[in-house]
């Protein structure tokens, strides 16, 4: 539904923005991150009826947030069998090793891909003095600092978002992240090199805000969908405002917001591929060299390696994702 | 310069550039969706085919777009053929999984109603569950081209098609009196499509989503 809620599309779905009620709210998100699927299923059980077919509106989230299935995959499986019968165990064996087996296997034709080719002055001037490893090096560092500062900006922006008084406000915000989403990432971060000059800190800032939206549309999506009348009974016993948000909205909305946060994690990934165009270092060097000198070997290279690296961080989160969520969480309805 | 001045001046050029990003979008997009409703419609009845099918869209789709772009240049060489090769790759994701999601979410009651009046699988398919599952298919079709529109800009640097180019020679010319409206007409340009693709998409759900299911 986020997409179709940007530009003027709300006719299309009306448990689009403008639905305050709870369970509307969550329905048409619902399919964004693999883990509200099964907060759906049990929140808004009354809702899935029709919107149920709505989810897959959901993962709109990003285009990219729709990996999240990957990784939500076996739950949705362990969940949808009405009768649960014996619950597989969290991290299944085959989930833990196929992935990295995968990789290890990449990583092994490439290598022995080189020992065999024989490289030339300008290939092997582009590659030596740890210059791939400086790259990845970069590239993991801009992985990791935006990503901190897209969790510390937008989750909480999504909480304080999602308290009564700022209420009104989500639909604006939701507008804009779906506005957001029609932004070329190389456009956006061309703008800030122009503006702020070319270098890391251009780099980071594009990255960052491109990664911003998506997150904060999970995290709101994700405090919505918490059941209303859990929230009431948190209430009814008492608990302060804070109690309510502490103790009960965020252990139930934990599973979307790691789902924000491998959204953030897989998006800046690629996103810091881009930031070689702003003199922001990274993998997308060796691939951009690759490109202009036409020297296939580092073009490989710089693509495996960033191939290599986006597989690898999303495995890391979904393992985190499988691990972190409350247990409570797991049985469904 | 000002950047009306430079759209005044030089409106043909990224007239054009625009045309041919809508273009090549649109082009891969509409093989995206045959490809991928029809990967859908295979899969989904089988649970181990349709969860692969799930799982290996949800992974590819992890892939950086410049790495795929750079990882397809020694295969097909520059220009065209890598641009569409990964705009389609990437187009057919979200709607693979959209269609699987789409049609196994249709009633299985409704399924069984058709049969009992004897209608063919052929006729189930094409009669009842393509057109409910129809909706979640149009919306990973929108979800598609919007990411395609970006993806497409950063292909234009393997000197494919479209608005990509203009960011790119802007980029190139950093500092020049150009390189901001440069920049601007491409980003620009390319939100400007995204928001008219998203437009006729709502208009194609209208006119196309049976009425008994609209929402």
């Amino acid at each position: 539904m986020r997409a179709s809620a940007s530009g003027s599309s709300g006719p299309s779905d009306p448990s689009g923005p403008s639905g305050s009620s709870g369970p509307s709210g969550s329905s048409g998100f619902s399919g964004s991150p693999g883990a509200p699927g099964s907060s759906g299923a049990s929140g808004a059980s009354g809702a899935s009826g029709s919107p149920g077919r709505r989810p897959e509106g959901g993962q709109g989230v990003e285009g990219r947030a729709l990996r999240e299935e990957g990784g939500g995959r076996p739950d949705g499986a362990e969940a949808s069998p009405p009768p649960p019968a014996a619950k597989p165990p969290r991290v299944t064996w085959q989930k833990l090793t196929f992935r990295p087996a995968v990789l290890i296997a990449l990583l092994l034709a490439t290598w022995l891909w080189f020992e065999q080719a024989d490289l030339d002055a300008l290939t092997r001037n582009a590659l030596s003095n740890g210059q791939v490893s400086k790259a990845l090096w970069q590239h993991i560092e801009l992985t990791v600092i935006s990503t901190f500062f897209v969790l510390i900006i937008a989750i909480p922006l999504g909480i304080l978002l999602t308290r009564r008084m700022f209420r009104r406000a989500t639909p604006v915000a939701m507008a804009l992240a779906n506005m957001g989403q029609a932004t070329p990432a190389i456009g956006l971060l061309a703008l800030l090199v122009i503006w702020l000059g070319i270098g890391r800190r251009a780099a980071l800032i594009g990255i960052i805000a491109y990664a911003v939206l998506p997150v904060l549309a999970n995290t709101i999506a994700g405090l919505r969908a918490n059941d209303p009348t859990l929230l009431e009974a948190a209430r009814g016993i008492g608990m302060s405002p804070l109690g309510v948000l502490g103790r009960v909205e965020l252990p139930l909305a934990v599973p979307l917001i790691l789902a924000g946060v491998r959204t953030a994690l897989v998006l800046n990934v690629g996103t810091a591929t881009l930031a070689t165009f702003g003199g922001g270092g990274g993998l997308g060097v060796l691939i951009t060299t690759g490109i202009t000198s036409q020297r296939m070997p580092v073009l490989v290279v710089g693509s495996v390696l960033t191939v290599a690296l986006a597989l690898l961080v999303d495995w890391l989160a979904s393992l985190a994702e499988l691990l972190l969520r409350p247990r409570g969480l797991e049985a469904g309805p | 310069m000002n950047f009306w001045e430079y759209l005044a001046n030089r409106h043909q050029q990224v007239l054009a550039d625009a045309y041919q990003h809508a273009s090549v979008v649109f082009q891969c997009m509409v093989m995206a969706t045959l490809l991928g409703v029809l990967i859908g419609v295979v899969t989904y009845r089988s649970e181990w085919a349709g969860n692969l099918a799930t799982t290996a869209t949800a992974t590819l789709l992890t892939i950086p777009a410049l790495a795929m772009i750079g990882l397809l240049i020694p295969v097909v060489g520059l220009g065209v053929p890598p641009t569409v090769i990964a705009l389609t790759l990437y187009g057919l994701l979200p709607i693979v999984r959209n269609a699987i999601v789409g049609l196994r979410g249709v009633d299985p009651s409704l399924v069984d109603a058709a049969e009992g009046i004897g209608m063919s699988r052929t006729a189930r398919l094409a009669r009842v569950e393509l057109p409910l599952a129809w909706p979640p298919i149009l919306t990973g079709i929108r979800v598609s081209t919007q990411m395609l529109m970006g993806i497409a800009a950063i292909a234009a640097y393997a000197s494919g098609p479209g608005l990509g180019n203009l960011i790119f020679r802007g980029i190139a010319s950093l500092g020049s009196e150009n390189a901001l409206n440069q920049v601007l007409a491409g980003t620009l340009g390319i939100i400007v499509l995204a928001l008219l693709f998203d437009a006729a998409y709502v208009l194609i759900g209208r006119l196309t989503i049976p009425g008994g299911i609209r929402a």
